[in-house]
């Protein structure tokens, strides 16, 4: 083979490992910031960061799957929040009514939000650009509505009164109310989640929906139907939120309509616009980032909204590719030259 | 060259209106396998129109298109590709945010199959070969991680056909490809297409009058939507009404 292709592919291969560590660095660092926060909660005994922690991660969860329509398949949904609030609702009415089980919650939102993810991501993908984020929008508005007004979802109360649990994994058991061992179980189940992405976004399947965001025209001359990825897409952002949110009423015990409302969809594009659009990661940061903020500035002012709104204005003037897209390439500098040196 | 071969490529009294206008009217030719089909015409004739039906880009009013003895009219372009028809397009249609390298990978992941879904594209062997291999080939080595948007027209010509032909396909349409390249470029351009048939069936558009002339085994000159003549090249230069249709207009364009 000549010198030159083997230089090539060595290049190749490089690039892909130092793009890769980067990612993955974040994603180690979150973690590890993560435990830090643990220790320090544990060890003053605080509850209420310790759930406000988890309530964060959660809403990660959220800002990931929006990271997968936006940051991939160049689609921006403004009604994430709709599947979200049907994981919380399905969990806890699972939790409540059926069984008061981890597994069973988990496993009937996953089923479920599939098929309902398909039902609306063929009502949604019919259109693009502004139109697909006014459909979201729209599903999600309906919907929040219909749950508003249902007497039997408990209406504007949402459903409250969910137990807490009790859940074996191998080696031992998490009571969901006990709030450093449930933290720990969310951010397990939330960067489980942001792996399993990211390896998907690898795959063809993840390359096909770059070249979606990149061209969609050009797609199908490649070989593939760009609807039925986008529509997969659509399904894999439906089941994230829904897991996500599945965790929400584990943590309250309750839910409530609002969880559906344009705002929590809202938060999470903008967590993921703070965090880094399509880093996959950084949506978590973005979730960390806003919660944190909202509630510490809401310890200082009514108007906390006014002030995380001119934070959002001039994070996205000064760092326009978020705070992951803005470190990466200083990262990547850092990784390669390493990797030169060794 | 005289074949029995069944033509690869059949397209039979094919139409297609765009409310009054008739872009396509009742075109037929054949395509024989590993020959270079070259279709010309002056500015509007319906050429890229006509690749656009073959390639199942629009779907048409009427007529049938068949590919290999199947008739494929109204197949959609992920179908035509599977089928093995892939194409070109004459304004360039790449992935222009993404650097030359991933352009063609994208290209070449269809040769991997469903099976290796789950399988990252960067351990895939035979797309990096296939890559590897038209980056030689278009000399895009100095340019592989450069962003397709921030070649030079020249180059991303090249990378246009050579995202056409990632997928290993057995007809290849190839619309204007040397549109606005360097004489140098053309050149090489032409040698490509030459080297490439064989293996490969080719149907061209193109201005070049020289070059059509001096590749095709086969022309077929369209005006006004409808095919005015077709035959070996010598023949359709010799064609007065060809003459009048299109070189007349050509020498002075
Ligand atoms: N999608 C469309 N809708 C309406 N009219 C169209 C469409 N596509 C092509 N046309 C018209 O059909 C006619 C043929 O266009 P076409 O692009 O096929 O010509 P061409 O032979 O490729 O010309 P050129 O040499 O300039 O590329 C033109 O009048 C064009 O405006
Ligand atoms: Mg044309």
């Amino acid at each position: 083979m000549a010198e030159h292709l083997l230089a090539l592919r060595a290049a190749v291969m490089r690039r892909e490992r130092v793009s890769h560590s980067t990612l993955h660095f974040f994603a180690y660092a979150f973690i590890a910031l993560c435990l830090v926060f643990a220790a320090i909660a544990m060890a003053t005994g605080d509850v209420f960061f310790f759930r406000l922690a988890t309530e964060a991660l959660i809403f990660g969860g959220l800002a990931l799957a929006v990271d997968i329509l936006l940051g991939y398949t160049g689609l921006l949904s403004l009604g994430q929040a709709l599947f979200f609030g049907y994981g919380a609702y399905v969990s806890g009415l699972v939790l409540k009514e059926i069984e008061p089980s981890f597994w069973t919650a988990m496993g009937i939102v996953l089923v479920t939000a599939t098929a309902f993810g398909a039902i609306a991501g063929i009502i949604a993908i019919r259109a693009r650009g502004v139109y697909f984020a006014l459909i979201t929008f729209g599903l999600a508005q309906v919907v929040s509505k219909i749950v508003f007004n249902t007497r039997e979802l408990g209406a504007s109360d949402g459903i409250i009164g969910i137990p807490v649990i009790k859940t074996d994994f191998l080696l031992f058991q998490v009571d969901t109310g006990h709030a450093p061992s449930f933290f720990l179980l969310v951010l397990s189940i939330i960067v489980g989640l942001y792996f399993l992405v990211a390896y998907v976004m690898g795959t063809p399947f993840g390359r096909t929906l770059v070249a979606i965001r990149a061209n969609e025209s050009r797609v199908p001359f490649l070989g593939f139907h760009p609807w039925r990825y986008k529509l997969a897409a659509f399904i894999l952002a439906a089941n994230v939120a829904a897991l996500s949110g599945a965790l929400y009423p584990m943590l309250r015990g309750f839910v409530s309509p609002e969880l559906m409302f344009f705002q929590v969809s809202g938060n999470a594009v903008i967590m993921v616009i703070i965090g880094g659009v399509g880093t996959l990661i950084g949506p978590l940061y973005g979730a960390a980032i806003l919660t944190g903020l909202k509630s510490v500035i809401g310890t200082f002012t009514e108007h906390h909204l006014i002030v995380i709104g001119m934070l959002f204005v001039l994070s996205v003037i000064f760092f326009p590719k978020g705070l992951v897209g803005h470190a990466r390439p200083r990262i990547e500098r850092i990784l390669a030259a390493r990797g030169r040196e060794s | 060259m005289i074949s029995t071969d069944p033509p690869i490529l059949s397209v039979r009294d094919l139409s297609v209106r765009f409310g009054a206008l008739v872009a396509v009217n009742a075109v037929s030719f054949d395509a024989m396998r590993g020959h270079i089909t070259s279709v010309i015409g002056p500015n509007g004739a319906g050429k890229s129109t006509l690749f656009n039906l073959i390639s199942g880009a629009i779907r048409p009013s009427s007529g049938r298109v068949v590919f290999e003895g199947q008739d494929v009219t109204g197949a959609p372009p992920y179908r035509m590709l599977a089928a093995g028809l892939s194409r070109s397009f004459q304004i360039t249609n790449l992935f222009f945010e993404l650097s030359v390298y991933e352009n063609l990978r994208l290209a070449a992941q269809f040769l991997e199959g469903a099976t290796r879904a789950l399988k990252p594209v960067s351990r895939s062997r035979l797309a990096q070969e296939r890559v590897e291999r038209l980056i030689e080939q278009f000399r895009l080595q100095h340019q592989a991680h450069e962003l397709a948007g921030y070649l030079s027209h020249g180059e991303q010509r090249r990378l246009e056909i050579a995202v056409a032909l990632a997928c290993r396909p057995r007809v290849l349409l190839l619309d204007e490809p040397t549109q606005g390249m360097s004489h140098a470029d053309t050149a090489e351009t032409e040698e490509m297409i030459k080297s490439l048939a064989g293996e490969l069936s080719i149907l061209l558009i193109e201005h070049d009058v020289d070059l059509v002339m001096n590749l095709s085994d086969h022309v077929v000159v369209m005006h006004q939507g409808a095919k005015l003549a077709e035959g070996p090249p010598a023949e359709v230069r010799a064609n007065p009404a060809v003459q009048a249709a299109y070189f007349g207009d050509a020498h002075h364009a």
